[in-house]
């Protein structure tokens, strides 16, 4: 089989492609989204810098078409292990930077004390259980929490659908909070690597790095058991001709094209140091939280005090922040324009509607499980895992090892939907 | 082009891993063997999900875009 056998080259030349309407709109919501920059800048400068890296977080998700679900899911269906990888590349660059980081604000890890914002989480049954149902959930909804954010923008409905089961699950969480918190998670010990066995920054980082290393390989390892391969993309030769054309044909791996997976992963790792440099790593389930809490004050239900939780940290930690355009808004809300611009770009934003009416249950069933799940385990796929890894957190591993297991069971369900 | 006579699988409408699935399914279960089929796809993360699966089984892989958001996948038996 020879790598020439795929193309996936526009059939139409590049250089007799018209400037499509598409491309207009996503010149308009660059130039809105940079305006509403603007306009948070002018009373919260690291609000607006949060906002742009969130375009750039949106970007880059749709551009690579980042998905933790396929990541999970697909070594279990069909050996495949392309989105896993990308996301471990992702997590080992993080992993450095936020070492980093970490050292500059704890230079001595034993002294007992744990880097301010950096996603250390509770391990122990919250973030097992939570795992576990949110591997399940995202399998059966077709996309975890930032996937079916950024599909939003690209026109999925049925991710509509999914981000509001995760907002009605992180209700159902909010009302059996402070049981969790009693019953365990209280009891909880935050794991920073660093701290134990006299590991130190290095010790930490060199375990991650060997860890993510051995799950790459077992990775490559099943997709060579699977007989599966990565086809080389043919490209085709483009003649550009005038100096549109050219400038065109230059930018058409980046907005044309969707990007490779480890490309994704780079940037992923790098706008998740740069996020922590300015306050915090990347999460998105904090304003979903929020935007539960006020759901179920709408509803005339008294939203109880969550004992302990803005204690934890974590994405969910910080739904408490006061004010609309905080910080958890500025990362979840920014990220749908970003979205949206990359698939404006390549063309690709449609109105998605599912022909089968047991999606939308698939999508609604899904999203109250990783809602309810995201907000047990105090984060989602980012917050919880992508985050958690590189801040040397013990919880960023349980959570995906639970995430693999409840992705498993996932597969079994959906094979049976059809 | 004698289009017509390409049997067509429309999976627009469908996110992952159904397009997978169904295209697998098709030709995974058809005993005389498909020599050539076209996928119909609106799900952009479907362009790189079938074609290993389809090289597995075989066959080769074209990919035009129809328009949108949406695009054709030749499948041909080599």
């Amino acid at each position: 089989m020879t790598t020439d056998s795929l193309s996936i080259e526009n059939s139409k030349p590049n250089a007799l492609r018209p400037i499509s309407g598409q491309t207009y709109a996503g010149f308009t919501v660059v130039a809105l989204s940079l305006l509403t920059a603007y306009f948070i800048s002018r009373t919260n400068g690291d609000v607006a810098a949060i906002w742009v890296l969130a375009n750039l977080f949106g970007l880059t998700l749709q551009r690579a078409r980042f998905c933790f679900a396929s990541a999970f899911r697909d070594l279990f269906l069909f050996g495949s292990g392309h989105n896993m990888k990308g996301i471990i590349i992702g997590m080992g660059i993080a992993t450095i930077g936020f070492s980093a980081i970490m050292h500059w604000i704890i230079p001595n890890p034993a002294a007992g004390f744990l880097p301010a914002e950096a996603h250390i989480l509770p391990v122990g049954l919250s973030v097992v259980v939570g795992g576990v149902l949110f591997g399940v959930g995202m399998v059966i909804a077709g996309g975890c929490v930032s996937g079916s954010l950024y599909r939003m923008a690209e026109g999925y409905v049925a991710s509509w659908v999914a981000i509001i089961g995760v907002i009605i699950g992180l209700g159902a969480l909010t009302l059996t909070w402070t049981w969790w918190w009693a019953f365990s998670i209280s009891n909880e010990p935050k794991v920073w690597l660093p701290s134990i066995w006299n590991l130190g920054y290095t010790g930490a980082i060199v375990l991650t790095l060997l860890g993510l290393l051995a799950i790459y390989l077992l990775v490559t390892f099943m997709e060579y058991k699977n007989g599966l391969f990565t086809p080389q993309i043919k490209k085709k030769m483009v003649i550009a001709m005038n100096f549109d054309e050219r400038v065109r044909t230059t930018l058409d791996p980046i907005f044309k094209r969707g990007w490779p997976i480890a490309i994704g992963g780079v940037v992923l790792g790098i706008i998740g140091i740069v996020m922590y440099t300015i306050h915090m790593p990347l999460g998105v389930t904090g304003e979903l939280m929020r935007a539960s809490q006020l759901g179920l004050g709408w509803m005339g239900v008294d939203v109880p005090v969550l004992d302990g939780l803005s204690t934890l940290g974590g994405c969910t930690g910080r739904s408490g922040e006061p004010g609309l355009l905080g910080h958890t808004f500025a990362i979840t809300v920014g990220l749908l324009p970003g979205a949206l611009i990359g698939a404006l770009f390549a063309g690709e934003f449609k109105i998605r509607l599912p022909k089968q009416k047991r999606r939308y249950v698939q999508s609604i069933t899904g999203g109250v499980m990783m809602g309810y799940a995201s907000g047990l385990a105090v984060g989602c796929t980012i917050g919880a895992f992508f985050s958690a890894v590189p801040s040397l957190s013990l919880s960023g591993w349980v959570f995906g090892l639970a995430m693999a297991a409840g992705a498993f069971t996932g597969t079994q369900v959906i094979k049976r939907i059809g | 082009m004698a289009d017509e006579q390409v049997p067509v699988l429309d999976v627009r409408g469908e996110i992952c891993p159904y397009p997978m699935l169904k295209t697998n399914e098709l030709l995974d279960g058809d005993q005389k063997g498909i020599q050539v089929l076209d996928v119909l796809t609106d799900h952009p993360p479907a362009l790189s999900t079938v074609p290993p699966q389809a090289m597995k089984r075989g066959y080769e892989v074209e990919i035009d875009e129809l328009g949108a958001g949406e695009w054709r996948m030749r499948l041909s038996k080599i």
